[in-house]
């Protein structure tokens, strides 16, 4: 059984290497998101109208509290929220993501779902997520 | 002498074909859902940061590697080649995707397991916890009732049975 399992991990090394090599320039190696495509609070107050924020975290943290003009799209409603945010959205203007702390993921998820499914170019994670956002308030 | 040839033969057709329906059955499973995440290893890799228990270099390392071995052990099952050893990944696999479940329950973090892709989400936490139960339990007979053959047969034939 031994020599079984240790075939098999060897193995599954030959696709998993390929893959890799394959999607070398479209990952994030050393971290979830690349600093080119986070952005800082200060940062993204500035662009002021020229930004669209938007709210990743689930409906009701959104209908507690969000960003001022931020559009909802999440994750659990992304073909009913997308097409309203497509409305909204220009190709001038830069893309800021948040959810709720610098350790969630659905800010990341959703972006790269903007980046890959929607084709937008411009769309930024907010470092730190809505709590730095209220730290900076 | 007749009585006990029957009953031997019995034994070495009927329950062979019972765990050739759970074999397909486990081994279609983690096919799909390795097929799925070698797909998009840059969600899975997100799935495995959300359990906040690997950095992140190494959890997008996992999320390439974890689809191609789950494939490559599913196969062993339905193949039956490399058998015994695609059984003890799926269960060592199996245990430590529950525990990594429970942890993360227990501190609170809200997780999707991104096991079978979006479908994954409309599963609750104890529908998962069952589901990964069942198939613990399912490997862990199959290893056992496994392992009781492979003492009668050639030594040379074991590797790849």
């Amino acid at each position: 059984m031994l020599k079984q399992t240790v075939a098999l991990i060897l193995l599954a090394f030959l696709p998993a290497i390929g893959e890799a090599i394959y999607y070398r320039h479209k990952v994030s190696w050393q971290s979830p998101v690349p600093a080119s495509e986070t952005v800082t609070v200060d940062l993204a107050r500035s662009w002021g109208d020229n930004a669209i924020w938007v709210d990743a975290r689930p409906d009701n943290e959104f209908e507690r509290d969000h960003v001022p003009g931020a559009i909802r799209l999440n994750e659990d409603r992304w073909n009913e929220l997308l097409g309203p945010f497509l409305a909204t959205w220009s190709p001038e203007k830069k893309i800021v993501v948040y959810c709720s702390t610098q350790s969630c993921n659905l800010a990341i998820e959703v972006a790269r779902r903007l980046r890959n499914e929607a084709q937008i170019k411009d769309v930024f994670v907010l470092q730190g997520g809505w709590e730095e956002w209220l730290k900076k308030k | 002498m007749n009585t006990v040839s029957t009953i031997n033969y019995q034994l070495s057709t009927e329950r062979p074909f019972v765990w050739r329906i759970v074999d397909l059955i486990i081994g279609g499973l983690f096919i799909y859902a390795g097929i799925l995440k070698a797909l998009d290893p840059m969600r899975f890799a997100v799935d495995i940061d959300n359990y906040k228990t690997v950095p992140w270099f190494i959890g997008v390392r996992l999320a390439f590697y974890l689809p191609w071995l789950e494939i490559l052990c599913g196969l062993a099952l339905i193949t039956r080649k490399l058998y015994l050893g695609g059984l003890s990944i799926l269960a060592a696999l199996t245990s430590i995707f529950i525990m990594a479940t429970v942890v993360a329950k227990a501190r609170g973090l809200d997780i999707t397991c991104g096991c079978f892709g979006h479908a994954s989400k409309y599963l609750s936490f104890a529908g998962h916890l069952a589901l990964d139960l069942a198939i613990l339990a399912a490997l862990l007979v199959s290893i056992f009732s496994a392992r009781k053959p492979s003492e009668v047969l050639p030594r040379q034939s074991v590797l790849f049975r």
